[in-house]
């Protein structure tokens, strides 16, 4: 893709007005999310504090509190145990708690990781099959086709989820990995068909042709040649389904309760005494967007250019 | 590419038809099986939750109670409000920090991925740390507005005046920066020889911008009101842990409506044909809008 500026060279005055108003817009919009890794590092009483404390003193009980469930207690109580063995117990202990065992936290995160990663590689894999299929053959009614898989995104989730409901308790598959697994791969197929679809379609034919005239079948040039070529697109499909797996929601909620429910709908179910524990919530939130933002920083080019790819080929 | 056995290995139809059929089988199964089968359920007046009971044929009573409901087209209307209010904004801003973005500057490419995050984050989680950014009592959003000027005591959320904005905020905070990738990716289609001929033309800059470039990033800025409109048409996730549809009903979009008829009230055969008809009013909306829009681009 040409990314070579189309304007003439601005002046050094509109550069720099511009570059003020840009500089301001980005810090405006972080501030809501750098308030909630602030929130993290905060102790219950500061968080909840007016005017709002932008300097405070750094405390890890919001992660204590995200990763342990605890239970208050009487002084005597407290007195008769012996003393705290590690750091989080002892600050738990100076709120007039004791740990009564793990939260749920980790394994809701590590459901997400495994429906993340599982439906990321299904759908980019079976989205490269069909792309190469629909960019190199003359498949009947390819574009009626193409659209419908297209269309399949308009879909409110909630229309289909009672029918998907209804159908994965009579196969077993509600409230699975699996099951959750074989839904966003389905979501992401029609993203990942049309975006690697693009870039195949950019591969130019002569590659595989050649290694099919040394003696390669379709399939052997397919995996050791187009897909080789095709790995940006790859990366950049990959990484749009692993955020949309990552961050989706209303299909959890409606579709999972105990076993295979994700990090999203577990967020805002962390509560303390007396109302939502913000700092647990700040921690919870941090260490969930963490891994999309390290994501997106590093691997921008990527991400910008697949954001962009529908729009420029229509 | 005629099916001539050239090469080993395969023929090129088996190939093809092995590498759609999964696809399109998973499509089938998990898309288009669940869309018939809400259709169908749609003429019935089936309980998902009363397993035992046979789901008796009632016609197009539930389209008909649907379309008569007052309480459903209120909340068409604030659906309505609210996509009026975040496309508008989402074009106007979006579109405004491309063109800046678009002026050569130094770290251009740094600051445009600093503004992409928030449309990277989970609705849901987004939603749920507004609440905290809007709580009346502590909340930075509600202490920032009253530094600037003293409205005194406000509450985003819990008011029904306030609320519908609140949503308007977040979303549009959320997704300013895709309307503004696509149009900086219109803007830089634009090739260089128009401003220069427009150059020797001695035309303004000002002319320049209203006989080029706007033009030219049009197409790009109605096609990412497209994609924007269609996910905002289906709202859920964000707006239900920020105001659970309320106060009242002051912010329950239809998507939300139709979570709590189908799985709370669970009146499936009801909130089916509702289903369909949110469907189809997408649609129908979709299929109008690309037709303008490929008007549009032919001018």
């Amino acid at each position: 893709m040409d990314t070579s500026r189309s304007y003439l060279e601005p002046s050094s005055f509109s550069k720099k007005l511009a570059a003020t108003i840009i500089i301001v817009y980005t810090v405006i919009t972080l501030i809501p999310i750098s308030w909630m890794v602030m929130t993290s590092f905060k102790n219950v009483n500061s968080a909840i504090s007016y005017p709002p404390e932008v300097l405070f003193e750094p405390s890890l009980e919001g992660y204590v509190n995200l990763f342990t469930n605890r239970s208050r207690q009487s002084q005597e109580y407290l007195d008769s145990l012996p003393a705290p063995e590690t750091w989080y117990e002892e600050l738990v202990r100076s709120r007039e708690m004791v740990i009564t065992g793990p939260s749920k936290f980790l394994g809701r995160y590590s459901n997400s990781m495994i429906i993340g990663f599982g439906s990321t590689f299904a759908s980019v894999f079976l989205g490269a099959l069909a792309a190469y299929a629909f960019s190199r053959f003359r498949v009947p009614l390819k574009d009626d086709l193409l659209f419908f898989i297209l269309s399949t995104r308009m879909f409110p989730p909630i229309a289909v989820a009672v029918p998907i409901f209804i159908m994965y308790r009579k196969l077993g598959l509600g409230d699975t990995h699996l099951g959750m697994i074989i839904l966003y791969t389905v979501v992401n197929l029609s993203l990942a068909v049309w975006l690697l679809k693009g870039f195949m379609d950019e591969i130019p034919k002569e590659y595989e042709e050649a290694a099919m005239i040394d003696g390669y079948s379709r399939l052997q040039a397919f995996f050791k040649v187009v897909l080789p070529q095709a790995m940006t697109g790859i990366a950049a499909t990959a990484i749009f389904c692993m955020i949309f797996s990552w961050n989706e929601y209303a299909f959890a909620v409606l579709l999972t309760q105990f076993n295979a429910q994700t990090a999203p709908p577990f967020i805002p179910t962390i509560i303390g005494e007396g109302g939502l524990d913000w700092p647990a919530i700040g921690a919870g939130t941090t260490l969930f967007l963490l891994p999309v933002m390290i994501f997106t920083i590093i691997l921008r080019k990527h991400l910008l250019r697949g954001i962009t790819f529908g729009a420029v080929r229509k | 590419m005629s099916d001539k056995k050239k090469f080993k290995g395969l023929s090129d139809k088996a190939v093809a038809w092995l590498f759609i059929g999964p696809s399109v089988f998973l499509l089938l199964a998990i898309n288009i099986y669940p869309l018939i089968y809400a259709i169908r359920m749609s003429f019935t007046n089936f309980y998902a939750n009363k397993i035992g009971r046979e789901p008796q044929f009632v016609g197009l009573k539930n389209y008909i109670k649907v379309l008569n409901k007052e309480a459903i087209w209120e909340k068409m209307q604030v659906t309505a409000n609210f996509m009026f209010w975040t496309l508008l904004l989402q074009a106007v801003i979006g579109l405004g920090l491309a063109l800046l973005l678009n002026r050569k500057f130094k770290g251009n490419e740094l600051l445009t991925t600093l503004i992409v995050l928030p449309m990277m984050l989970s609705p849901a989680v987004v939603g749920v740390f507004w609440t905290y950014l809007y709580n009346p009592q502590v909340g930075l959003f509600n202490y920032v507005v009253n530094f600037f000027y003293d409205f005194g005591s406000f509450d985003m959320i819990g008011s029904s005046e306030l609320a519908p904005w609140s949503i308007v905020i977040v979303d549009t905070w959320m997704w300013t920066p895709f309307t503004m990738l696509i149009c900086l990716a219109g803007l830089r289609s634009v090739p260089n020889y128009l401003y220069e001929a427009a150059e020797v033309d001695r035309a303004s800059k000002w002319q320049q911008f209203i006989y080029i470039t706007l033009p030219s990033v049009l197409p790009f800025l109605l096609l990412a009101l497209l994609f924007r409109g269609i996910e905002n048409f289906k709202m859920f996730d964000m707006v239900v842990e920020l105001t659970s549809g309320g106060p009242g009903s002051a912010t329950e979009l239809a998507s939300i409506n139709l979570k709590r008829e189908a799985f709370e009230k669970w009146k499936t055969g009801y909130s089916s044909a509702f289903a369909v008809i949110l469907f189809v009013t997408i649609f129908g909306f979709g299929n109008v809008y690309v037709k303008v829009m490929n008007k549009i681009k032919e001018r």
